[in-house]
């Protein structure tokens, strides 16, 4: 292409600052877009959740290997147990049902828990902080989903390793035998 | 570029063709295929943001809880061949699984390890979606899909809790069923929730078959749909949560 010829098919406007440097071979073209911040899904994505799916299996593998699943004697519905728990996840509302009448601690409390938390996008609408993690932005909300996250472990934990015979407080190094 | 010919044999036929409807992905517009010529498209874009990719970021933990919830289905098809819910049998199934089923221990194990595993998981995945802000607009719906999907992976935990029919199960779902009669007014809605659930007034056969059906049918169809709507409206609110852009 001659100088001449070139002049014609790309004019040189006093308006523009920029000119066309050169033609290059690439993979692909993009018109008018901004940097490219994204990958294709395959391989980028789909080989990392791969990856992760025969890490997940292999731990879970390993741990099943290694510790064999709970099994006490046969129900006995006239043999209880002292203390009779509940899985380790509902021992948080068991925990707080010894406190007050069980409705309030086991379906009260658990029930509007979960109505707030549904909701919760719909009172925190501010879009700051989106996508980083703790945000300093976010400290009020974050303060208060931590306070829910310690008080619903804590709770477990409390039912799960400090409650001995008759929902009492025992250390754990104290706990007396179940049976 | 030359072709890998091993690569091209088992790719360049008929039959590959006709289950894949795109070339091997060595390049740009096949790569997309992949996606775009697949059912996947309607849960997975062609591309994603770098940030989608980026470990630090997700942890993995949704991945994490849902490829617990495929371990979970294939290895509780496999339990059901082996478990039958009546009083006489179930206990008994369970130590036919510890000492005469091939791997039947380690069946178990993988199935009660992995249902521990899934409820940490949904609730970590739950803390890492909070501490990034990631249920803000356009994701509060999602968010409460999430919400709600936890809740039905504790009570799929629970109602699996029963099955083995040991004194931890008995007793641990005999303090549940106590806490669902504690609904006011009890003498009417808790009495008749609590014979809802156990179908009668002692945790017996009617509740371990009420239990089964709810922890092999009903709770896992449920999860599986929405598991699928909250995929699905990830992708349709732009992609995981990211910073917004400079």
């Amino acid at each position: 292409m001659d100088k001449k010829e070139e002049l014609v098919i790309f004019p040189k406007s006093p308006n523009k600052t920029y000119g066309l440097m050169e033609l290059t071979k690439t993979k692909s073209f993009q018109v008018e877009s901004g940097p490219d911040n994204t990958v294709s899904s395959w391989p980028h994505l789909f080989f990392r959740e791969l990856l992760l799916f025969m890490g997940v299996f292999i731990a879970l593998m390993i741990i099943s290997l290694l510790f064999n699943a709970p099994l006490e004697e046969q129900a006995n519905p006239s043999n209880t147990p002292n203390p009779a728990k509940a899985p380790w996840y509902f021992l948080g509302l068991q925990e707080m049902l010894s406190w007050t009448h069980p409705f309030w601690g086991g379906i009260f409390i658990p029930t509007v828990v979960a109505i707030i938390l549904i909701l919760v996008p719909y009172f925190d609408r501010s879009q700051k902080g989106v996508g980083i993690w703790f945000a300093p932005e976010r400290k009020l909300a974050n303060l208060l989903f931590t306070i829910f996250v310690v008080l619903a472990v804590g709770l477990i934990v409390v039912g799960e390793f400090l409650r001995g015979p008759n929902w009492q407080l025992f250390w754990p190094w104290n706990m007396p035998s179940p049976h | 570029m030359k072709k890998n010919r091993l690569l091209d044999l088992l790719t360049n036929n008929r039959f590959y063709k006709s289950v894949f409807r795109h070339d091997y992905p060595d390049n740009d517009i096949s790569r997309s295929e992949v996606v775009t010529g697949n059912l996947l498209l309607h849960i997975q874009s062609v591309k994603v943001h770098k940030n989608t990719i980026r470990t630090g970021y997700t942890l993995g933990l949704g991945l994490i809880s849902f490829y617990l919830f495929v371990i979970l289905t294939i290895t509780g098809i496999l339990l059901m061949f082996y478990y039958i819910p009546s009083l006489e049998r179930a206990y008994n199934d369970m130590k036919d699984l510890e000492f005469a089923v091939s791997y039947g221990i380690i069946l178990r194990n993988l199935h009660r390890w992995g249902a521990h595993g899934m409820v940490a998981f949904v609730f970590l995945h739950m803390c890492r979606v909070f501490y990034t802000g990631g249920y803000k607009q356009p994701r509060e719906f999602n968010w409460g899909i999430g919400v709600v999907l936890l809740i039905i992976t504790l009570f799929l935990s629970l109602t699996g809790y029963l099955l083995p029919w040991d004194q931890l199960a008995f007793w641990a779902i005999t303090i549940v069923a106590k806490l669902i009669g504690t609904v006011p007014p009890e003498s009417i809605l808790g009495a008749n929730l609590s014979q809802l659930v156990l179908g009668g007034t002692i945790v017996g056969q009617n509740a371990l078959i009420r239990f089964y059906v709810m922890h092999v049918v009903v709770l896992p169809l449920v999860a599986a749909v929405l598991i699928g709507v909250h995929f699905w409206r990830i992708r349709k609110d732009g992609g995981l949560s990211r910073p917004a852009e400079e």
